[in-house]
């Protein structure tokens, strides 16, 4: 009866990754999204004949004996941290990270959000927003007769006006660097959050501690292959398959049973 | 009289529980590191008594492990590992060392590597491998050397079941060791690729249309020698 329950966590399984797949096809236009890959292992064994017990029969020592595996697990859906490529916009508020690190924003309920979409706006008084309104931090404020903005690879950003020569500097940008990538919980709309795997952000100035630098007027790319990700759907399909065969098989082997009288 | 139908009854449950490892094979086909299982039968000889013939019975003994090489799929990711040939990564748990194929790794927050369940990967030593928070470029050389920034930082521990050594098989992919473990002396590790499942498909579908016709063979002889016995017994009660 076991082959049942088992075959039925590989499709369960296989339905995860088809679902991580489809969601990393879903956002192969997000900006700064990076794929994601479901990771599994298998479940623990039971054991019908230990290794190393000795056979009744005559003394020896079995010398692998039997273990019956009951299936497998989803273990992680791990992110793939990998630079997108990153392609011209223009525009002036428009930052991608290349190398390591995040943008840190402060999220409504106070806590810290970091982000590597660096699509930023502006609000109404002048401050450096992400798409959905989160304030960047460190707070910059533009001033409302600055003629164009510039943001150099260490994140300094530069205010120009129409009276003067000399740019002025409004401040400097920020990264945010964690020890484990992958232990940050998205949170949707582009955003993570520290957790405990993660560790703390680790704050500095771009192009310093490993981490990266920004590149003003570009924006980064999703970093979903759709070849490979077309390639894994097709084994997830028929892995789902071969895994239903399983079930069918092991039924009719029942159904033999049963009809024996 | 009831000898044939619990000689082949044997057989049947047997064929259940390789039917229950084919079905764990097929269940692993997409985890990482994973290695096929086979169940090996044998025969179990029984004596019926003095002048009588012998019957013979079918039991499961012994698992047969295929540790062919699984296909490398690239992730590019900085700690995804991967080892071509022979060779473990080893690995601390609560319950010991253990040995495993998978090599997807996170660093933790105090810098450990650490295995997708939690548990410390050890380097050469046998001490866990750190991995400073603030490192830059990692990278890692065939032989398991991990380098920050082209500075050498640890190796990681690629090692055999030694001769004589039996392996157990562990959840999370992992094999624990009854016996002595040899370094491996020319390991190739890869980064950015992870190793997939060993699991052919491909012959688990042609077992398990084996196995249920043979299944199926047994349950027509059990009802063969049902009805041969019921026949006997209308015969000698008329």
């Amino acid at each position: 009866m076991n082959a049942l329950k088992i075959a039925a966590t590989g499709m369960s399984a296989q339905q995860t990754r088809v679902e991580v797949i489809s969601n990393n096809l879903a956002n192969m236009s997000t900006t700064g999204y990076n794929t994601r890959r479901a990771e599994f292992a298998d479940l623990h064994y039971q054991q019908m004949t230990r290794a190393g017990t000795i056979n009744a029969v005559d003394g020896t020592l079995v010398p692998a004996g039997v273990q019956l595996g009951l299936g497998v697990r989803p273990t992680a859906v791990s992110v793939n941290v990998a630079q997108g490529a990153v392609s011209q916009t223009g525009g002036d508020l428009d930052v991608a990270i290349e190398g390591r690190g995040y943008i840190e924003v402060t999220l409504p309920s106070g806590i810290s959000g970091y982000t590597r979409d660096g699509a930023l706006k502006r609000t109404g008084d002048g401050l450096i927003v992400t798409s959905d309104g989160y304030p960047v931090v460190p707070n910059t404020t533009i001033p409302e007769d600055a003629r164009s903005i510039s943001i150099s690879a260490e994140g300094e950003i530069y205010a120009y006006f129409a009276d003067r020569v000399e740019p002025e500097l409004l401040g400097q940008m920020t990264l945010a660097g964690f020890t484990n990538e992958k232990g940050l919980e998205a949170i949707g709309s582009n955003l993570f959050t520290e957790t405990g795997a993660s560790g703390p952000a680790l704050v500095g100035d771009a192009g310093t501690d490993g981490l990266g630098v920004f590149r003003h007027g570009y924006l980064e790319d999703s970093s979903v292959d759709p070849v490979r990700e077309i390639t894994d759907l097709i084994e997830a399909q028929r892995g789902y398959e071969l895994n239903a065969k399983v079930i069918t098989a092991a039924d009719q082997m029942l159904g033999a049973t049963t009809q024996i009288r | 009289m009831s000898n044939s139908i619990y000689a082949s009854l044997t057989r049947q449950s047997g064929l259940m529980k390789e039917m229950q490892t084919i079905a764990h094979n097929m269940a692993n086909s997409a985890t990482t590191g994973f290695r096929s299982e086979g169940l090996v039968f044998s025969e179990h000889v029984k004596a019926t008594g003095e002048g009588q013939p012998s019957i013979s019975y079918a039991t499961a003994d012994s698992h047969a492990t295929r540790f062919a090489q699984g296909t490398m799929a690239q992730t590019g990711g900085t700690f995804d590992f991967a080892i071509e040939g022979d060779g473990f990564f080893q690995i601390e748990t609560p319950a010991g060392e253990r040995i495993t194929r998978s090599g997807t790794f996170f660093p933790s927050p105090e810098g450990e590597l650490l295995t997708a369940d939690g548990h410390r990967v050890l380097d050469a030593g046998g001490a866990p491998v750190f991995v400073p928070a603030d490192a830059g470029t990692i990278a890692l050389a065939p032989d398991g050397t991990l380098s920050v920034d082209g500075n050498p930082l640890a190796q990681l521990g690629i090692v055999t079941p030694a001769d004589g050594a039996t392996l157990e098989r562990e959840d999370g992919v992992r094999f624990v060791v009854n016996g002595d473990v040899d370094p491996v002396a020319a390991p190739t590790v890869m980064q950015g690729f992870l190793e997939g499942s060993n699991v052919d498909p491909v012959s688990e579908i042609a077992r398990m249309i084996q196995v249920q016709r043979a299944y199926e063979m047994g349950q027509g002889f059990l009802e063969k020698e049902d009805e041969r016995v019921r026949g006997v017994m209308a015969l000698i009660t008329r």
